[in-house]
């Protein structure tokens, strides 16, 4: 399958998938409800994004194309109450956060259409192991030069993205000393990483002719990679977070995003160069592990400030653009965050600390992802 | 040579020898079962006492059995208890078509169960009973299927939901049909209305006394690791000690404490299932002694009644369950396997079936000829039947761990 062309999108629209656990509500441990949400939805013809996922516990839902942060909020909202109305039909739990944390991995049943069986018989457990929930945001790009360029200005920004929607600190019933956990699951796709460093979309299509011809990949889908492009959209998809506890923060995360590209697009600050990305991994790990204390290596001066205070100037930095796109409000709500410190991730553990049960975390972010 | 510090022979053997060859050839026939057939271990339990009961080998004889009543009773708190936790309330809410699958399906067995035995010629008071007995699924059999698979899903929680109202419909209406009877049998009209009504408000009261003590207790400690689990124990044998003296029913207070419970606190309540392993021991041999209540005699009068009554139930219930299976969020599939998992009976059957005897003995050995031979086939192949539900929906965890 050859690569298909990039479709045209009205630059910085958004548009919003956020994958969903589903929990019982007894011991609140994840349950394989996927099918019977789907045949809710279907019996009801509701005319939403909803799919199934890797395993039966979860689902996604996506926005349609969202203009602002108003709209993607709004959209995000209508489809979450619908979900959750789907939800108390059946007796089960839905909600956010990047890992269920004490699921069993090998608990889980694969859902059963032919791409998620094939990507069990490739990659065996990695697949159940998988059920992990993140949030991806797409921003749209008028042009595929741009979507690129967009692309690898991005990368720079990736650890704030991760400290901002940070919830996964518990796998498998213990506290990972990560703020996300999550990504940790990523990594071990062997085409996971990041999208190779081409500045243009005639050498990004010569890089994916190649790959196929390996045999290693088929579609664009195969790759794992933090950013990736989406060119049937015309978008770049951002792929790091972790599925917020509440649409509302999910909704200021993806205006933040929206806010650092159109600053990236409309200022063009700097050329790129690849030796940004030597510290990606590094700058990467800080922010999975540590959040918003975590180090932040400066690509360009190689200046060491913790990543607080790299987003607190980013937020300065950004503050037009965040204006002219209406998505101030949204800045500054996870500015305000990022001044006191406070994230998903923390809430979960504080939650861990008060009832010393991971069930009832799992019911708090149940009763979070209504708000 | 006086050797007084041996053993008298040949040797005595006391009841503790009995009980004890007993739960282990349960045991084993569990295990058996298990791993070389693969299907549930109850139904070994079931087999066992059925074959060592008065009806087979004899071991146990009538008189016997009642001497362990208060295993029977406690056993089936604990487990009533363990299922009323699982009924939320607000689902009914949610999904209205629940409670309406679950009516439809326990009148069309009520009213199916009395059709077919007023054509078969019972008389109208045994049949009114054994069609309220009828209605009930047995809490024990759908509860250890559902723990021994591990067992999670729409259809598990469905038949729980489902068990634990038919338990409820059940006990009620048995008490509305005995009340009548005081009127029509003994002309006594003031103990027809005030029995029913002292057992039921008994029990409510009862029931919420306990889910008070629970949450009191649930304030302090910890009643979910192995250790805090005894308080609970402790508070259900009390309840159960405590029913039996103010001659209450020892069934309905439990189940309804564990629903208040549930609505009062809606932390997940999680503990060692049955209670650990003394409840775990308790809930085997509750299945030895109830597979053990049937008499020959019960057979041969009312075993033929009791395999049409099974084919009867199965429709009524399947019928019932079908009916709102869809409109309430259930697959065809789904709907038809809820049917068929609702059909085991078990000792809640054979407690109510001792109640009448208790009060009419003769309308009760009417009554249980049918209802123990109903038990003897539904407590071998119920669980076989809930398994296979729960498989056909892909709700069971037989993996390791």
């Amino acid at each position: 399958m050859s690569l298909s062309t990039f479709a045209s999108s009205r630059p910085l629209t958004l548009g919003i998938e956020l994958e969903l656990q589903l929990v019982n509500l007894h011991d609140y441990d994840l349950t394989g409800a996927a099918p019977d949400l789907l045949r809710d939805f279907e019996r009801r013809k509701l005319v939403m994004d909803v799919k199934p996922e890797m395993t039966l516990a979860m689902i996604e839902m996506a926005t349609g194309i969202c203009e602002n942060y108003t709209d993607a909020l709004g959209q995000l909202t209508h489809i979450r109450d619908a979900l959750v109305a789907g939800a108390d039909r059946l007796n089960i739990g839905i909600c956010g956060g990047g890992t269920h944390p004490f699921q069993r991995w090998e608990e889980r049943k694969i859902f059963d259409t032919p791409r998620f069986n094939y990507l069990s018989d490739v990659y065996g457990y990695l697949a159940k192991q998988f059920t992990i929930f993140g949030q991806h945001v797409h921003i749209g790009c008028p042009a595929p030069d741009v979507a690129l360029y967009t692309l690898h200005g991005l990368s720079r920004y990736i650890p704030h993205f991760i400290a901002l929607s940070a919830s996964s600190p518990f796998v498998q019933g213990a506290d990972t000393g990560f703020q996300s956990a999550r990504l940790n699951s990523v990594f071990a796709f062997p085409l996971s990483g990041t999208a190779p460093f081409v500045e243009s979309w005639a050498d990004f299509e010569k890089y994916f002719d190649k790959m196929t011809a390996t045999g290693v990949v088929k579609s664009m889908k195969d790759f794992y990679w933090d950013i990736r492009p989406k060119p049937e959209y015309g978008t770049i998809e951002v792929r790091v977070m972790d599925t917020p506890l509440t649409v509302r923060r999910a909704a200021q995360i993806a205006a933040y995003i929206q806010s650092v590209a159109r600053y990236l697009i409309v200022e063009r600050p700097l050329a790129l160069v690849e030796d940004d990305y030597l510290v990606y991994t590094f700058n990467r790990f800080q922010a999975c592990r540590f959040g918003y204390a975590g180090v932040f290596v400066d690509p360009r001066t190689h200046e060491q400030r913790t990543l607080a205070d790299d987003m607190k100037l980013t937020f300065k930095r950004i503050e037009q653009h965040a204006i002219e796109l209406g998505a101030d409000e949204a800045c500054q709500a996870l500015l305000a965050d990022v001044r006191t410190g406070v994230s998903d991730a923390d809430a979960l553990r504080a939650a861990w600390q008060k009832t010393r049960s991971l069930p009832e975390v799992v019911q708090g972010q149940c009763d979070r992802w209504r708000e | 040579m006086d050797l007084f510090f041996l053993p008298i022979w040949p040797p005595q053997f006391n009841d503790t020898m009995q009980v004890a060859v007993a739960l282990m050839l349960a045991g084993l026939a569990g295990e058996g079962l298990a791993r070389f057939v693969r299907l549930p271990r109850v139904s070994g339990y079931a087999l066992t006492g059925l074959i060592l009961g008065p009806a087979v080998l004899g071991w146990f004889s009538q008189p016997e059995l009642s001497l362990f009543r208060i295993v029977i009773d406690l056993a089936l708190a604990l487990l009533l208890f363990e299922l009323g936790v699982r009924v939320e309330l607000r689902w009914f809410r949610a999904n209205p078509w629940i409670l309406l699958a679950s009516i439809a399906e326990a009148g069309l067995t009520f009213a199916g169960t009395y059709a077919t035995l007023k054509f078969m010629g019972t008389s109208a008071d045994v049949a009114l009973l054994v069609a309220a007995i009828a209605i009930g699924t047995s809490p024990a059999v759908v509860m250890r299927v559902a723990s021994e698979f591990r067992a999670e899903g729409q259809v598990t929680q469905r038949i729980l939901v489902h068990t634990a109202l038919n338990v409820l419909y059940s006990i009620v209406l048995l008490k509305l049909i005995i009340g009548s009877m005081h009127g029509s049998l003994r002309n006594d009209w003031s103990a027809a209305v005030l029995h029913p009504v002292y057992l039921l408000s008994g029990s409510i009261l009862m029931g919420a006394a306990i889910a008070l003590a629970f949450g009191l207790l649930r304030r302090g400690f910890s009643l979910s690791d192995e250790q805090g689990v005894v308080i609970l124990f402790g508070l259900l044998l009390l309840a159960t000690a405590l029913l039996q003296v103010l001659a209450l029913p020892t069934l309905m207070a439990p189940l309804l404490a564990g629903i208040i419970v549930k609505q009062w606190d809606r932390r997940p309540h999680l503990w060692p299932r049955h209670l650990g392993t003394a409840g775990g021991v308790l809930v085997i041999f509750l299945f030895v002694l109830t597979g053990a209540t049937l008499t020959t005699q019960a057979v041969v009068t009312g075993g033929l009644t009791a395999l049409v009554l099974i084919a009867v139930r199965v429709v009524c219930k399947g019928l019932g369950v079908a009916l709102f299976g869809r409109v309430s969020g259930l697959s065809w599939r789904q709907s038809l396997s809820l049917g068929v998992a609702l059909v085991p009976m078990s000792a809640v059957a054979y407690l109510l079936v001792e109640e009448v005897r208790s009060i009419y003995p003769a309308l009760g050995n009417q009554v249980g000829a049918v209802v123990l031979s109903m038990i003897a086939v539904l407590g071998i192949l119920g669980p076989i039947a809930v398994q296979w539900a729960l498989r056909l929906n892909q709700e069971t965890k037989e993996g390791p761990g």
